[in-house]
């Protein structure tokens, strides 16, 4: 390249910033027709904490069959919800579709969603929604045990998250603590033990040598090809797996405490409307939708999540919300990440 | 004549007012990257000021802080070290294929950092915490130390080392004492990016589970849902930064040089290696290998799998697309509103100017997420017609990377005289001819280069490209994070891969625009 | 074809206690179509006098007006494009990504005639070397090229930075001769700096001695030689031998005997009695003298051969045993081998009478 070449490069790279600035001080949505989509005044814009590969197709087929136009951004639910907040009335957002009950209870703690219609918090089993109706559950998940039968069949009888500080077990467990997962269940050990009652168990688990893993389906393929003996997941991995390999080549079985215990814990994804959305009457459309039929039948197919309605035909497997005697932690209460990590680094856990 | 060499660098630049045409768009840029610091200071202070004192003495903020800064030093101070070791081999040794090594060694710019993290977490081999966080940071930030030490090496008058040699020093002797001396500020330069990159990661430390002081502020956000603590300790970073850069720009003030010879550079002698090439083959090997051959290779096995358990590919070339117009758009706003701050840095010296140009890096070290929501308060208030378009998306971008861009220009206008730009003013062209027609022109190939590295970051950058990006477009990292969220490695992996594709481009330009220098 | 003249022109860098004067009160004046040059040691503000003339530097005080037209000062700050000055810095300071055609074309405005670029480079000498690089081309041809781009635009006055300084000695000698010939025959007005006095008096029409910021002297080459007006312009330009000397009349009293000071020494001594001070001579002034002829004694310390002609310096004998003054001299004869000689002065002493 010349160096006169290299100028008129660069004279081209500046002609080209001049309008870009220029467009960035005239644009505006009808100019911009690249979405007029988004100056139609009947679309509903959901903010989508949970991931586009699962909840996608939902979302499409939710469009359909309810006439109402969607537009979803996707992100972290806690990004999205601190998003939400800096936003403030002036969101163009109507639906905050969440991935755990904490971000929702953040943006109604604000007084940023909206009271939902009871015809919509009524429909779920009791207790998954929201005390004052500003959000409900559309699913939810269970932590639980997954176990090797073949080293620990006795792990199906367990009722205590404690029994697994069995010092035979030293060695054997697989955990991972930086997943979201296993820090809410932490949470949940705080809130319902107190900071020493949970300081003490996780001592006593750091003693009993746990293998770290990055992620749960790690954990699960360790216990599933003997590597260690049990592991703390979440309920939906083993699913996952059955649908891959086939329910008869999968090793691992998982165990649901199944009692008030902070191993038991049941945690939701949730939705909620925002305060002042113009669309309000679109966006309840597609609570209702996701309460409907189909709409469970879709979370428990194809995310392998537990219906939060009554009377949706379960994937293999999976027992009734209803009959799960689950830990009674509020969800609510589940906001302290930062003292569980300081907690977890405390014992040596990272 | 001795004196007279001595005085001229600081008589090339200005103590006097610098011109409203500059000016004012330097005080425009600088406003534009105050903004994430504008609004961490109403956020950090809505609830006090005795909330922030509580937040800043927290003990495990303490700790945070003196991790972030451990892991900072190790990998500014190993990146510098990789960064000469590789210039030097380079441009002045004779080690066999060092054309080839010249092109891999910068190579690792293209891999984004949590895709090398990745590679490393999907492998057997156990590399986590500090040591992994160390690795995977360290490799993927020396080639910016790299790069601007092997143009200045290049670029300096053997006669010096010539000089020393007659002195009676050694060949190396004279490198180290002369060369090695010469390349300072460039190092300098390349050291504080790489600085600042490692504060403000979070990919790679969250996925090589290191607790540094990003992670808290992230944490902020997601278990409290309280934006003052991650507010206040934002704020904290910022001061960081501003250190740091500070002490930078004392040391290249106090190192800096202007060539004062107006000579055609000769090509520097080649120092052989001697019993050292039998060190220096398997070193460079074992380097390229950790920070070049293994995450690529992870990242095609990956892909391999994901390939053939099938990829949408319709999504992966739109991506792509989306993530190119993103990033040459980034770039170009990057680079207009650098161009009034580095010619000012490069040519005058006044308070507003230092203010100016410690301005457009002090947000620098914030990360992803801070800036996203800073856009996010300013953009819904005071912009709404542009808020979630194209525009303040790429404003975005500029904000993050404004600092390479003003770096690029600062010292590629440096390079040229001053005197060059008063001849033409006395030929009669005004402030803006001699701008357009002599000073951008001369500066043209570092300005490019510094645009070939924000084109790059850009590409990357994924926080502030999922809270502002137009409803609906999908780049390539946010496909990758998408994958990735329901653990889909496989599916992930060909997102990454063709991430690296496209950022080697603009790291192969960088190299070119650097060689001909 | 212009007049410039600076009045009062004062320039300071820095504030407070940190601020220097450069210029303090400098008035100049440059003759029409003449080469004037400005000598002065490094650091006594030269280049900010040129600086301020091309309007990079305003003033603090004092006035720049060319063709009666103020430039600078008393509130006017015509920006550098509008001067017609043009430039010739030193290393001549070429664009680099231009050819040599398009760097002399560089300034030359619309209606100037694009013709102009190959006849000024022929009037340098460079006809043929305009699609030349500036890279490709010599120290001496890069200063030629710098001198058809300021001579281009028909500029009004002409600066020249030490453009010579950067060359060797041989190729100086020739640029200089050349550079000259080009300005006499463009009829610009031109003002040369140089720290070098030689250069001054060899290239000039006339020369200004800047010293403290202000000029001591101005005119022609052989008067600032031959006649400086103060003793500091006497050491800048060329040797000088330095007497001490007692003064009555037209007759000094110094260690090399009695000199006769020239007419225009202001007599210092109008009522007859005596004056001290310095006397200065040139050393061709003094000669050596045979071995036999009556003459001062003194002892040779340093032999300078330099081929077209030789300095000796020579210390003087004293008296009471307190050696006397160290001497310059020039000779184009033969080296004296011994080192006793005998001195003698020819023509006329200038006196400085110790304030």
């Amino acid at each position: 390249m010349t160096l006169r070449a290299r100028s008129l490069a660069i004279a081209a790279v500046a002609a080209l910033t001049l309008t870009a600035c220029g467009g960035s001080d005239s644009t505006d949505g009808s100019a911009d027709g690249g979405d007029g989509s988004a100056a139609d005044g009947d679309v509903v814009t959901i903010y989508s904490g949970r991931n586009e590969n699962l909840v996608g197709p939902l979302l499409e087929q939710l469009e359909e069959a309810t006439g109402t136009p969607v537009e979803v951004r996707y992100g972290d639910s806690a990004e999205l919800a601190a998003q939400l907040l800096e936003e403030g009335e002036r969101t163009e957002a109507d639906l905050f579709f969440s991935q755990d009950a904490g971000a929702l209870g953040a943006l109604a703690n604000e007084g940023r969603l909206a009271t939902l219609d009871e015809s919509l918090t009524g429909a779920v089993i009791d207790g998954y929604a929201d005390e004052e109706g500003h959000w409900v559950a559309t699913s939810a998940r269970a932590r639980v045990i997954a176990y090797n039968p073949d080293l620990a069949p006795e792990v199906a009888e367990m009722t205590s998250i404690d029994e697994i500080l069995d010092p035979q077990y030293r060695g054997q467990i697989g955990i991972a603590p930086t997943n979201a997962s296993f820090q809410s269940f932490v949470t949940a050990l705080r809130v319902d033990r107190g900071e020493d009652g949970a300081r003490d168990w996780l001592t006593r688990l750091q003693e009993n040598e746990p293998r770290i893993y990055e992620r749960n389906g790690l954990i699960l393929d360790a216990v599933d090809n003997g590597e260690v003996a049990l592991g703390l997941i979440n309920h939906y991995y083993w699913f996952e797996k059955a649908d891959e390999v086939g329910l008869d080549s999968i090793t691992a079985q998982i165990h649901f405490l199944n009692s008030d215990d902070p191993g038991a814990l049941i945690n939701v994804a949730g939705a909620g409307i925002l305060e002042g959305s113009e669309q309000s009457e679109g966006a309840a459309s597609i609570i209702e939708y996701m309460l409907s039929e189909e709409g469970q039948q879709y979370f428990t197919d194809e995310t392998s999540e537990y219906p939060v309605v009554d009377g949706i035909e379960l994937k293999e497997g999976l027992t009734p919300l209803a009959e799960l005697q689950g830990s009674s932690v509020d969800l609510n209460q589940l906001d302290s990440l930062a003292e569980t990590l300081a907690l977890l680094e405390e014992v040596g856990l990272t | 004549m001795h004196d007279r060499s001595a005085v001229a660098p600081r008589r090339l630049r200005r103590s006097g007012r610098p011109p409203g045409f500059l000016a004012i768009p330097g005080l425009v840029a600088a406003a534009v990257a105050l903004l994430p610091i504008a609004y961490l200071a109403v956020r950090a202070f809505e609830s006090g000021p005795g909330r922030v004192v509580e937040v800043i003495v927290r003990e495990r903020t303490a700790l945070l802080v003196g991790r972030s800064l451990a892991l900072t030093f190790a990998v500014t101070a190993a990146s510098i070290l990789l960064g000469l070791l590789f210039a030097f081999l380079v441009v002045r040794s004779d080690l066999p294929g060092r054309t080839v090594i010249g092109v891999l060694a910068a190579l690792p710019l293209a891999i984004p950092s949590y895709i090398a993290a990745f590679a490393w977490v999907s492998s057997p081999v156990d590399v986590s915490g500090f040591v992994g966080a160390f690795l995977v940071l360290t490799a993927s930030c020396y080639p910016y130390v790299y790069l601007p030490v092997v143009a200045a090496m290049r670029g300096i008058d053997p006669a010096t080392e010539e000089v020393a040699r007659g002195l009676g020093r050694t060949p190396w002797q004279a490198f180290w004492s002369v060369t090695a001396r010469q390349v300072r500020p460039a190092a300098a330069g390349g050291a504080l990016l790489v600085a600042l990159y490692t504060l403000s990661d979070f990919g790679a430390v969250s996925l090589l589970r290191y607790d540094v002081f990003t992670r808290v502020i992230h944490t902020s956000y997601r278990s409290s849902f309280d934006r003052t603590p991650a507010a206040i300790l934002g704020l904290l970073l910022v001061l960081l930064t501003v250190t740091i850069t500070v002490t930078e720009s004392r040391m290249r003030a106090s190192s800096e040089q202007v060539r004062v010879g107006g000579g055609v550079a000769r090509r520097p002698s080649t120092i052989r290696l001697g019993r050292w090439a039998w060190l220096a083959g398997p070193l460079t090997t074992v380097i390229l290998a950790v920070a070049l051959v293994f995450p690529i290779t992870s990242l095609l096995y990956w892909s391999a799998t994901g390939l053939s358990s099938g990829v949408d590919v319709g999504r992966l070339v739109e991506s792509a697309v989306t993530t190119a117009w993103f990033a040459v758009l980034g770039t170009l706003a990057c680079v207009a509103l650098a161009i009034p701050v580095g010619i000012l840095a490069a040519r005058y010296r006044s308070g507003l100017v230092r203010f100016l140009e410690h301005a457009t890096f002090a947000g620098h070290a914030l990360p992803g997420i801070v800036v996203a929501l800073a856009l996010v308060f300013f953009g819904i208030r005071f912009a709404t017609p542009i808020y979630q378009e194209t525009p303040l998306l790429v404003l975005a971008y500029a904000v993050l990377f404004l600092p390479a861009a003003v770096a690029a220009v600062r010292s590629s206008v440096a390079m040229s005289s001053p005197r060059v730009e008063e001849v033409a003013r006395s030929l009669g062209k005004t402030r803006g001819q001699v701008l357009r027609q002599v000073t951008l022109p001369l500066a043209a190939p570092g300005i490019a280069a510094g645009a070939a590295l924000v084109l790059l970051t850009v590409m990357k950058e994924l926080p502030a490209t999922l809270l502002l990006q137009p409803t609906g477009s999908t780049t390539l990292a946010t496909s990758l994070w998408t994958e990735t969220g329901v653990a889909a490695y496989a599916a992930a992996a060909p997102y990454g891969l063709a991430l690296v594709v496209l950022a080697v481009v603009p790291t192969l330009i960088l190299m070119r625009v650097q060689a001909t220098r | 074809m212009s007049e410039v003249m600076i009045r009062g022109l004062a320039v300071g860098f820095g504030a407070g206690s940190e601020r220097t004067e450069v210029l303090r009160g400098l008035d100049l004046d440059v003759t029409d179509g003449h080469l004037t040059a400005v000598v002065g040691a490094s650091g006594c503000g030269k280049t900010t006098l040129l600086r301020a003339i091309a309007g990079f530097v305003p003033p603090d005080a004092g006035t720049v007006s060319i063709d009666g037209q103020v430039v600078a000062g008393r509130g006017v700050h015509i920006p550098p494009e509008r001067r017609g000055v043009t430039l010739v810095p030193q290393e001549g300071a070429l664009f680099p990504h231009l050819d040599v055609a398009a760097n002399v074309a560089f300034g030359l405005t619309r209606r100037q005639p694009r013709s102009r670029v190959g006849e000024l480079l022929e009037l340098v000498g460079l006809g043929g070397m305009e699609s030349r690089r500036p890279h490709e081309l010599s120290g001496g041809q890069q200063q030629r090229v710098a001198l058809a781009r300021a001579l281009a635009p028909e500029p009004r006055l002409v600066l020249l930075d030490e453009p010579f300084s950067a060359l060797d000695a041989g190729l100086r000698e020739s640029v200089r001769a050349e550079v000259r010939r080009v300005l006499r025959r463009a009829g610009t007005t031109a003002l040369l700096v140089t720290h070098d006095q030689d250069e001054a008096l060899s290239v000039a029409d006339s020369v200004a001695v800047l010293t403290n910021g202000t000029v001591a002297m101005h005119a022609s080459p052989e008067s600032v030689y031959a006649r400086p007006t103060d003793l500091g312009v006497a050491r800048f330009i060329g040797q000088v031998v330095e007497l001490p000397a007692r003064v009555r009349g037209r007759e000094a009293h110094t260690a090399l005997g009695c000199v006769l000071l020239s007419a225009d020494t202001v007599s210092p001594s109008a009522n007859g009695s005596e004056a001290l001070g310095t006397v200065t001579l040139r050393p061709e002034q003094i000669r050596i003298l045979g071995v036999d002829q009556p003459g001062v004694v003194g002892h040779v310390e340093e032999r300078t051969y330099y081929g077209h002609d030789a300095t000796v310096a020579v210390r003087l004998e004293g008296e009471h045993g307190i050696p006397g003054p160290r001497v310059i001299v020039r000779t184009t004869g033969a080296l004296p081998p011994e080192d006793e000689v005998r001195l003698a002065v020819t023509g006329t002493g200038r006196f400085f009478p110790t304030p």
